[in-house]
């Protein structure tokens, strides 16, 4: 088995975007008959690197290999032509388009240069037979549920008879059969020599499933190696484990806390059953793996999306704001973590963005005083170190100005709770120092922080305490005492539940 | 040194904004035509052009307001209609001076423009079509009421709006103006002026910002339906009958007017300063087309083509994201 050659490799490469580097001199093979486990946090790489393989994108330097032959580049074609598929994390069907059309997309067979429908029913029933698909292959994907649809990418996938398969997270939507019949069919298909690229967050997986693993950490190998004899702790422990530095302000307990939100019951969207309270005098963090409910749980509190709660308290009001002008009126305020596109007003003026909150809550005919809103930008912009010209539009800025706009216009209103949703994402080094120190000051001066965020080491070193979703649910309340990456990391893949059952 | 370090670049950026170039385009067709064109430079034509252009200004300022919050309003011909051929229903026998009447109508024509907002807003329906099927609705209950017939104006208020001329200056000119001022100092100088922008430009980022953002929408579209049927008004008067049809020709100029004058139809920018002479430049193309004498099929190709070839030369909107 170890003899065998890699059917797909790649050797030494690196990727930057905008002059990050994402990617930085990796190396993987996969073998045929055998699954290979990538692991590595949110923003490890793993992405980028499933999209070089597969030449979806260039590498920037070494090179990819397609049965030992070696090529600076692959293009798509070429890739589908050596047996390369990939399930995307993002689905890539068509809505629209019925089961057996969306699974022979590209690659329908032709009778008199006309798609032979007949034909392609048969090839596409018996890959549905192989995933369990069996719903009528022509209902539109669109109306299927989100486990069915992802179950119909990898009926997709193994349409095209793979040598190579990548799967990008492909039980995140699962049921549990679903993830059986998927773990039995993976198991068939490496017994039958097709070489398998596995990712996932969830480790109990991994570890039954998988024989080899590679690590990436910040765009890193730091592990490439058989699985066995590996426990889930150690492969957290390989994901994590950076040097902070000095990135992060010392950590103080701010004095006198006092709840200013509680909720209990609380469900909006992928957000389910939550008890919570924040407190003011602290920064309260909100980890977890990407896209388990977070978000929906600080717009469910802010009122921009329908919420429900057994018993709710927002800053001595009986219930949640209904929508956000009035979470406003009780203190609240929500920076988000799309600035382009819901942070900001991209065509108007850097001062038009600092004043929008106080236009949005005068009332209506209220003259505006354009010498008081020149003083009020000039103390934000000079505040919060804002680069450039107030009059200029927002979208010159860089990102990290982008974002100090973005938390900026809230200040006039002195909100009582900032509920911030991953704000340091993209934000350069230097603009993440000083929104930490920023994020300890507002804790400081008595208001109640919310920090949504992606990156576990700030969690680690900027919270009071960090409240872990799972799935929707709020998994772990990890006090700063007994903070550390690896509790994160263990609660956000449920592996503190393996550590209990053995 | 310093002030005229300020005052210059400030200059320069009044010379190249939209509003004053569309100024200049009109007063350059106006000294050419009125040197060329017997007749075309007297004060009583350019009086009467400008009175035109007072109905398509009415109708643009609520279409201005619309579209600079990110909307359109296809339902304004269809109100002045409405109230054209409304207000001479609603005028009560008991009221000498007609006042009762047209307040009726504006505020029959402001309800019209607030079940827009309450669509487009709650039900979430598309803008263009909430308004076009209120524009069909209204169609269909004007030949209803009206039939083919055309309603004869009994109201002296109505009567004397459309024709008095104190100082030489008809009063649709000096309503118009006078619904100009409020409409700047509205969009430039208050809360619910900034707010329109915020939302036209990107409604999602408005909302998270805490604009509110409904009342917003439905506010705009009551202000589209107000000065629609204060337009609807001021055409009665000028014409002495209202008629099935008679506000059909102000969709396309309300539109054209907003857009020559330099606001993006995507919303989020843009100004009434441009409307204005926006307005001024249709109706001076209508006035010209005229002239030539051709048969109105005609015309109408011509007065198409005319506002797509200005659009090409001035309007194009850059790439935006």
């Amino acid at each position: 088995m170890t003899d065998a050659a890699p059917v797909l490799a790649a050797r030494g490469v690196s990727k930057s975007f905008f002059g990050n580097p994402v990617l930085r001199d990796v190396s993987i093979a996969l073998l045929p008959g055998r699954v290979h486990a990538l692991l590595g946090e949110n923003g490890a790489g793993k992405s980028t690197l499933i999209n070089i393989l597969s030449g979806a994108l260039p590498a920037d330097g070494g090179s990819v290999e397609i049965d030992g032959r070696a090529a600076a580049r692959i293009t798509p074609p070429e890739a589908r032509q050596a047996g390369i598929a990939v399930v995307q994390q993002e689905l890539s069907l068509t809505a629209s388009l019925s089961i057996a059309e969306n699974i022979g997309l590209g690659d329908y067979p032709r009778r008199f240069g006309m798609i032979d429908y007949r034909a392609l029913a048969d090839r596409a029933k018996s890959v549905c037979a192989l995933v369990g698909l069996d719903e009528a292959l022509s209902t539109p994907v669109g109306t299927l549920p989100l486990g069915r649809r992802q179950m119909v990418e990898i009926a997709k996938a193994l349409y095209r008879k793979p040598r190579a398969l990548i799967l990008d997270e492909p039980t995140s939507s699962l049921s549990a059969t679903e993830t059986a019949i998927l773990t039995a069919l993976l198991v068939r298909l490496r017994a039958e020599g097709v070489a398998i690229l596995y990712i996932s967050h969830r480790l109990n997986e991994v570890m039954a499933l998988c024989q080899h693993v590679t690590v990436l950490k910040d765009g890193g190998v730091t592990a490439d190696r058989p699985l066995a004899g590996t426990d889930a702790d150690g492969l957290v422990r390989l994901m994590v484990g950076r040097d902070p530095g000095d990135l992060f302000p010392r950590w103080q307990r701010s004095p006198s806390a006092s709840d200013v939100v509680s909720v209990n019951g609380f469900s909006a969207g992928l957000a389910r059953d939550i008890d919570l309270d924040i407190r003011t005098g602290e920064v309260l963090g909100i980890g977890g793996l990407v896209g388990q409910g977070q978000e929906d749980l600080l717009l469910g509190i802010y009122g921009a999306i329908p919420a429900k709660a057994t018993t709710a308290s927002v800053n001595g009001a009986p219930a949640l704001p209904s929508s956000p002008p009035k979470a406003n009126a009780l203190g609240l305020a929500y920076v988000p973590a799309d600035r382009k596109r819901e942070g900001l007003h991209l065509i108007h003026s850097i001062a038009t963005n600092l004043l929008l909150p106080a236009f949005a809550r005068l009332p209506a005919l209220t003259l505006r005083h354009r010498s008081a809103e020149r003083e009020t930008v000039r103390e934000l912009a000079a505040r919060f170190a804002i680069k450039g010209d107030p009059a200029r539009q927002a979208q010159a800025l860089s990102g990290g100005n982008q974002q100090k706009v973005a938390l900026a216009k809230w200040m006039p209103h002195d909100p009582l709770v900032l509920l911030l949703n991953d704000p340091t994402r993209g934000v350069d080094v230097e603009t993440k120092r000083e929104i930490y120190i920023m994020l300890r000051q507002f804790a400081a001066a008595g208001k109640a922080v919310v920090l949504l965020s992606s990156d576990t080491p700030e969690l680690v070193h900027v919270c009071d305490r960090v409240a872990v979703m799972r799935e929707g649910r709020l998994v772990a309340m990890l006090d700063h005492g007994e903070l550390s990456e690896e509790a994160i990391v263990a609660a956000a893949v449920g592996a503190e539940r393996r550590r209990q059952a053995a | 040194m310093s002030a005229a370090g300020s005052v210059m670049p400030r200059v320069s950026a009044i010379l190249r904004s939209r509003p004053f170039l569309t100024v200049a385009v009109v007063a350059a067709v106006w000294i050419v035509a009125g040197v060329t064109m017997r007749g075309f430079g007297a004060f009583g034509h350019l009086r009467y052009l400008v009175e035109l252009a007072a109905v398509i200004g009415l109708v643009a300022a609520g279409q201005t307001f619309v579209v600079v919050a990110g909307g359109i309003d296809l339902s304004v011909a269809a109100i002045v209609t409405v109230s054209a051929v409304a207000l001479p229903l609603l005028s009560l026998p008991g009221d000498p001076t007609g006042m009762s009447a047209v307040l009726a109508t504006l505020a029959l024509s402001t309800a019209i423009g607030l079940a827009n907002g309450l669509g487009v807003a709650f039900l979430r329906v598309h803008p263009m079509i909430m308004t076009l099927a209120m524009a069909t609705f209204l169609q269909g209950l004007l030949i209803l009421i009206a039939g083919g017939t055309a309603i004869s104006l009994d109201n002296p208020l109505v009567t004397w709006l459309g024709n008095a001329r104190p100082a030489g200056i008809p009063v649709g000119i000096l309503l118009w103006l006078a619904i100009s001022a409020a409409v700047l100092v509205v969009m430039h100088a208050t809360a619910f002026g900034a707010r329109i922008f915020a939302l036209g430009a990107n409604p999602l980022a408005a909302a998270l910002s805490g604009v509110p953002v409904n009342a917003t929408t439905i506010a705009v579209y009551g202000i589209s339906g107000f000065t629609a049927g204060l337009a609807g008004v001021l055409v009665l008067g000028m014409n002495g009958q209202g008629y099935v049809g008679i506000g059909d020709p102000y969709l396309l100029a309300s539109i054209a007017a907003v857009v020559l004058g330099g606001t993006s139809i995507l919303g989020g920018l843009g100004t009434y300063a441009g409307t204005m002479p926006g307005a001024l430049l249709l109706v001076t193309i209508t006035a010209l087309i005229t002239v030539v004498n051709a048969s109105p099929g005609w015309r109408s190709i011509l007065f198409g083509s005319l506002i797509l070839g200005l659009l090409l030369l001035s309007g194009r909107e850059s790439a935006r994201r």
